[in-house]
């Protein structure tokens, strides 16, 4: 288990839909045009019925604690930090095979085309570097979102956790949980979008189109993640990833298992 | 030859080298004061980047910011969390700053028409040149058609202070600003009836009715943030609009209101409270002017009036009421900002400043607040006497209400193409954009048409510097130094802002206090502008002790003044000295002085009446071309109803024409139930002409060309909303 936990506790309720915190991962990222590593989604209510109220739901990276898109990597490239749990991308082993992205149920990754690799959000690891949050938690004009380590008793996003027993809700596609370290407090909509993780297709990734170097690197290193990497494909079969929504699941607000990060005593 | 075009490949290399930057690390040390603490830092590791303060300018609510700056690139702006005005945010325009500095298509040099008007076509000049030229120009306007001859119109900006001062000491009368394409409308009603205009204590409110204003879209700081931060209190938000806006979809109630009957509504919920005895007799007697008149006078518009004209049920206007004045004085009718809609506009939002009154809310929590002394001290120009000159502003007798400080550009517009009463034929405008944001663009181009020079001083080629003689360019925000502002946010803040260069100035841009210094030296002048700006902010703050240093440390000086009750033992700025619920001046100039309902103009089958207006990721025209922004609103669209959409054939996404007497325009057509079926909705900053924007050249359609030119009749303040339009598909 790591010895820290970074997480995002978010109140959807206050979101109004700005889209600061998605200019800001954009500059402070430098993500290309045509991707974001952090959205903002739209319940947008069915006016023809009568409804008027909207919802808006920030959201990324869920840095589970049941990552799909790790077991996914064929290198190791994509691994949970030992050390703050957060889920990260070390671009130096990243073949940019792209298995991992449709094995996130959120779709919180892409491949970056400036360098062909997978990108995603990282909490902004070189802005914590300077002591700085992350430049979505920093911007938030409504402050939705609050970033901290769930170790730390005294952190805003412990004390939101604790504070909010019982009306924590975290969004899981309907047969996976992935276990994510984003919480959101109370009513959050919309709730049944993320997908089945789709397992890697065969291991194309790993017969003909990689370089032999990275292969025998990959031999070397990743014996460990291959061998999860397996248990996953051939122990759980799950539907195909269709890139769309599907039937609603379990995720009841305020269930047993949101209110309790679970990896932690 | 293309001057714009020629710098772009070195630009983007430096954009590119930003971004690279960001990831890198290069150590230079953090500002003392600059750097937050934060529990989950991994220790002190080298800074990558120097930390600056400064000031937004992306609109005109001038938030906090800090700048991180690495060799010399701004890579990130951050909100201030010191800054309360803003509440320690910073917008997604905002972020956008840095997109702005290192747009590829900044004006680089200064450039003189070589070719006809709005051709295009360009000459690169040196700044002696353009100085000479600009100076020269003026100089002749001066001597043929008087000081006043001379127009001059600047937008919201720290440095826009020294073109009023530049416009006086050249002796013109005629200084417009972009307020008369915006908020006119409000300050008249709400100056008309308390005295001031005042500031919102939205975070302390428990109750507020948003009628023709949307701040979870338009931003407004601190009323936005504090609008989230009271409902999650428990304040009750009701919205009237026609459209269903993020505000209204985050609302506790959402009324669909026929635009234009906004102040039946205001005249109803007045009846109720004062026939039903819910307001506070002491405060009316003691603060008030005229409540007899008043209840007199709203005893014509009971609810059901309201619900006829509105479409809002009567009982939920009567309601409305009842809660308000429960709530009250912790309640309020916002009073909005921008406007601009009908000719009677001024009358509607007097509408709303009365039912203000009711509440009893000036002055106490949750209710309309004064505007407190922020302690900077005026530095006054001392202008020379011109004996050859005009009597007054050109617009002077077109309205009778006008703000002698903005005058209406509609009104001087027309007065510029008649003629009358006297001939203006010099233009100099900073960084306002009237080809795109005054209605009847038409008009704006024949007033172009009708000057002897015009010179713009702008950081991209808008729309207006397109049609000029000679375009100067100025830096953005980051590059400068410019003097302290006042700055006032309800309960939030009184407080000073200032700034300084972030990074240096690119290309050969000039700050606009240059260009006027260098054209007062050329006019003899030059006593006007003896100062630098550092200077010049010495004698700003000469009552304020320490601040300079406290804005060095804070980026924000605050003035802790008293902010309720600051009218205990003062009279109120009008003529009674009272709250003047009825205005006797009106009556004296034979206007009406209680608001008389006027029906909106009638809607006739299959034509629509247009709105307008913004989100947060629009700046009307300046953040048109912004590279990041442009991202998530890379178009605008027109949003009509499904059932006039299924009529007219038109289907989502379609290309449709939408025209008025005063122009047309191409776009898409949203169709969508988030518009009422006789109303649509056209976001404004697109439908450009200028060949100098190459993000959004030939993207939808400008609110500029099709709105008719219709005036506020009290103040002259542009009236946006009494235009109808037809829809058709777009045939190929």
């Amino acid at each position: 288990m790591p010895n820290k936990q970074l997480a995002m506790v978010i109140d959807s309720s206050r979101c109004i839909d700005c889209k600061a915190c998605m200019a800001a991962c954009i500059t402070a990222n430098a993500v290309p045009v045509g991707c974001n590593r952090n959205w903002v989604k739209d319940a947008e209510p069915d006016l023809a019925k009568g409804a008027f109220r909207g919802h808006f739901q920030p959201g990324g990276c869920m840095h589970c604690d049941n990552p799909t898109c790790v077991a996914a990597c064929p290198t190791g490239a994509t691994f949970k930090s030992p050390e703050d749990g957060a889920v990260v991308i070390d671009r130096g082993l990243c073949i940019g095979c792209g298995n991992c992205i449709p094995a996130c149920p959120y779709g919180a990754r892409f491949r970056n085309p400036a360098i062909r690799k997978a990108d995603k959000c990282d909490y902004c690891a070189a802005r914590r570097e300077q002591g700085l949050s992350p430049a979505c938690v920093d911007t938030c004009p409504t402050k939705a979102r609050v970033f901290g380590d769930l170790s730390d008793p005294d952190s805003e996003a412990a004390r939101l956790l604790a504070e909010n027993k019982g009306r924590l809700v975290r969004l899981v596609a309907a047969a996976t949980d992935t276990k994510p370290n984003m919480y959101y407090l109370g009513v959050t909509e919309p709730r049944n979008w993320p997908v089945e993780p789709a397992p890697p297709t065969a291991m194309a990734a790993m017969t003909g189109l990689v370089d032999p170097l990275v292969k025998t690197a990959v031999a070397l290193s990743g014996l460990g993640v291959l061998a999860m990497l397996g248990r996953q494909l051939f122990t759980k079969p799950t539907p195909p990833h269709d890139g769309h929504g599907h039937a609603p699941g379990d995720q009841t607000p305020g269930s047993g298992d949101a209110d309790r990060p679970d990896n932690r005593s | 030859m293309s001057p714009l075009a020629e710098v772009k490949t070195t630009r983007r290399g430096l954009f590119k080298a930003a971004a690279m930057a960001a990831v890198g690390a290069a150590g230079s040390g953090l500002l003392g004061g600059l750097a937050p603490a934060r529990a989950d830092a991994k220790g002190p590791a080298a800074p990558p980047f120097e930390s600056k303060f400064s000031v937004c300018d992306m609109c005109f609510n001038r938030c906090g910011m800090i700048a991180r700056v690495q060799n010399g690139v701004v890579v990130k702006l951050d909100p201030n969390p010191k800054f309360t005005k803003s509440r320690g945010m910073l917008c997604a325009r905002g972020n956008a700053g840095v997109a702005q500095v290192y747009d590829p298509d900044r004006l680089r040099y200064p450039l003189l028409r070589d070719g006809g008007r709005g051709e295009g076509k360009w000459k690169r000049i040196s700044w002696d040149e353009a100085l000479d030229i600009a100076a020269e120009k003026m100089r002749q306007v001066r001597e043929k058609y008087t000081p006043s001859g001379q127009l001059f119109t600047a937008g919201a900006d720290m440095q826009s202070e020294f073109v009023s001062r530049f416009a006086e000491v050249f002796g013109s009368f005629n200084v417009t600003s972009h307020e008369s394409l915006c908020l006119l409308s409000l300050n008249r009603a709400f100056l008309d009836t308390f005295g001031e205009a005042p500031y919102a204590d939205v975070i302390n409110s428990k109750y507020v009715v948003m009628a023709g204003a949307n701040r979870f879209e338009a931003l407004v700081t601190p009323d936005s943030i504090d609008l989230m931060d009271a409902m999650q209190r428990g304040c009750k938000l009701v919205v009237l609009d026609p459209r269903h806006t993020k505000t209204a979809a985050l609302a506790n109630e959402w009324h669909a209101i026929r635009p234009g009957t906004d102040l039946a509504f205001m005249l109803a919920v007045a009846h109720v409270i004062i026939a039903e005895k819910l307001y506070d007799p002491a405060f009316i007697t003691e603060k008030t002017f005229g409540f007899d008149e008043l209840a007199a006078h709203v005893a014509k518009y009971p609810p059901a009036f309201a619900e006829a004209q509105c479409g809002i049920p009567a009982a939920d206007v009567a309601r409305i009421a009842r809660e308000l004045a429960a709530a009250a004085p912790a309640s309020m009718v916002y009073p909005g900002r921008r406007s601009s809609d009908y000719v009677n506009s001024s009358q509607i939002r007097r509408g709303y400043a009365i039912v203000n009154a009711l509440l009893g809310n000036w002055d106490k929590p949750g209710g309309l607040l004064a505007a407190r002394q922020v302690g900077l001290t005026p530095v006054p120009a001392d202008p020379p006497w011109y004996d050859d000159n005009q009597e007054d502003r050109l617009d002077a007798e077109m309205s009778p209400m006008l703000f002698e400080h903005d005058g209406s550009f509609v009104h001087t517009r027309d007065a510029v193409l008649s003629g009358e009463p006297y001939p203006v034929k010099g233009w100099f405008i900073f960084k306002t954009n009237p080809m795109q944001t005054a209605p009847n663009r038409k008009k704006t181009i024949k007033m172009m048409e009708a000057m002897d020079f015009v010179t713009v001083v702008d950081i991209t080629m808008s729309d207006t510097a397109w049609y000029a003689d000679l375009v100067l360019p100025a830096p953005s925000a980051l590059e400068r130094t410019d003097p302290c502002a006042g700055l006032q946010g309800s309960s939030a803040c009184a407080c000073v802002v200032k700034r300084d260069p972030v990074v240096g100035a690119m290309y050969e841009s000039r700050p606009l206090f240059e260009i006027v210094k260098g054209l007062a030296a050329r006019l003899d002048l030059a006593e006007h502008f003896a100062f630098t700006i550092p200077e010049y902010r010495a004698k700003q703050l000469a009552k304020l002790e320490g601040a300079e240093a406290i804005l060095d440390r804070d980026g924000v000086y605050y003035n802790p003044g008293q902010v309720y009750g600051v009218y205990e033992g003062r009279i109120f700025k009008t003529k009674s000295h009272k709250i003047e619920l009825y205005n006797q001046r009106y009556a004296e100039l034979g206007l009406d002085p209680l608001p008389v309902y006027t029906p909106p103009s009638t809607v006739a089958e299959g034509s629509f009446r247009l709105v307008i207006g913004r989100n947060a990721l629009v700046t009307q025209t300046s953040t048109q071309n912004n590279a990041l922004l442009g991202r998530f609103v890379p178009d605008n669209s027109l949003w009509i109803h499904p059932d006039p959409a299924a009529k007219l054939g038109i289907r989502d996404g379609e290309r449709v024409v939408v025209e008025s007497k005063a122009g047309k325009g191409e776009l898409a057509a949203q169709v969508t139930r988030k518009i009422r079926p006789d109303t649509v909705y056209m976001l404004s900053g697109f439908g450009t002409l200028s060949g100098g924007l190459s993000r959004i050249k030939g993207k939808g359609a400008s609110i500029a060309e099709i709105l008719e030119d219709a005036a506020d009749a009290l103040c002259g303040n542009a009236a946006m909303h009494e235009t109808l339009v037809t829809v058709k598909r777009k045939v190929a």
